[in-house]
């Protein structure tokens, strides 16, 4: 079964700032619809009064990560496309992978080393080699 | 009162150059020498370096697939055959495997390989009989080709 990995969404804005303004929309039409579409995650909206910092959503993850993103000038409509694609990330970090497969045991029969090849006298000890 | 462009001697001045600078030299900072730490010199650098990493994409196939094949001879000598005859009689007895996959069993399952390089060295075998030979004989027995429809 599916589980979303996207615990929380909190919508930082402040609620006189004219960069807000897309998220005041939001939050005035869209923000129940979101919230109704993806019943598994939680919509926090916390205005702060005055002059604060930038209009920020923050996403929190089930492993721990906490992403910002900026809402600062941004349509009501780009708000709810930038939360879709947060709702629908992992909160693994973004980086390039390097391989797309890993194995714990990459070797079955034993990985290769020089003497695998090589007649086993070389490699057995006892004391049946002895020179008579 | 409506204007729609400012007056001619405001001017506008940048209030984020060091995060605009830091952008840059964020992908500088494992060079050598000032090019890590000096902004003229690094948009230089970076620039260059990417445009490196951008053609070596198609290097890498070809440097990775000559890697392969170095590790295969190396395996299949061991095995007293040489590269070519391999190659070529896997490919005649329907194996299709690649050289990726052939060298990396060559580095973790050594046994596999080894019956890779009986099993090319039996069609080789099988090869100089029925080009040698000349007719009585019947074919040989991995010489067989398995036809999928």
């Amino acid at each position: 079964r599916y589980v979303r990995q996207l615990q929380r969404l909190q919508l930082l804005f402040s609620p006189t700032a004219a960069d807000a303004r897309g998220a005041r929309q939001f939050v005035e039409e869209e923000a129940q619809d979101f919230a109704r579409q993806h019943p598994d995650v939680v919509l926090y909206v916390s205005p702060h009064s005055g002059p604060g910092p930038a209009p920020v959503l923050r996403a929190e993850y089930l492993n721990g990560t906490v992403r910002d993103e900026l809402i600062a000038s941004k349509t009501s409509e780009e708000i709810v496309q930038l939360a879709t694609k947060l709702a629908n990330q992992s909160g693994l970090d973004i980086v390039r992978i390097r391989k797309p497969f890993h194995t714990d045991n990459p070797s079955v029969q034993g990985q290769w080393h020089p003497l695998t090849n090589k007649p086993s006298i070389l490699t057995v000890q006892g004391p049946r080699l002895q020179p008579q | 009162m409506v204007v729609l462009s400012a007056a001619r001697w405001l001017r506008s001045r940048l209030s984020d150059r060091f995060w605009r600078v830091q952008e840059v030299l964020k992908y500088a900072r494992h060079f050598r020498g000032r090019k890590n730490r000096c902004y003229k010199l690094a948009v230089r650098s970076v620039r260059r370096a990417f445009v490196k990493s951008t053609k070596a994409r198609r290097e890498k196939k070809r440097f990775l697939r000559a890697l392969w094949i170095t590790r295969i001879e190396a395996a299949s000598l061991e095995h007293g055959l040489k590269y070519p005859a391999f190659i070529s009689n896997l490919v005649k007895s329907q194996v299709e495997l690649n050289r990726k996959v052939l060298a990396d069993l060559a580095i973790y399952e050594p046994k596999t390989f080894k019956s890779l390089a009986a099993l090319a060295q039996r069609r080789r075998q099988e090869g100089f009989l029925a080009a040698l030979g000349d007719g009585k004989e019947p074919e040989g027995i991995f010489s067989r080709i398995v036809h999928h429809h």
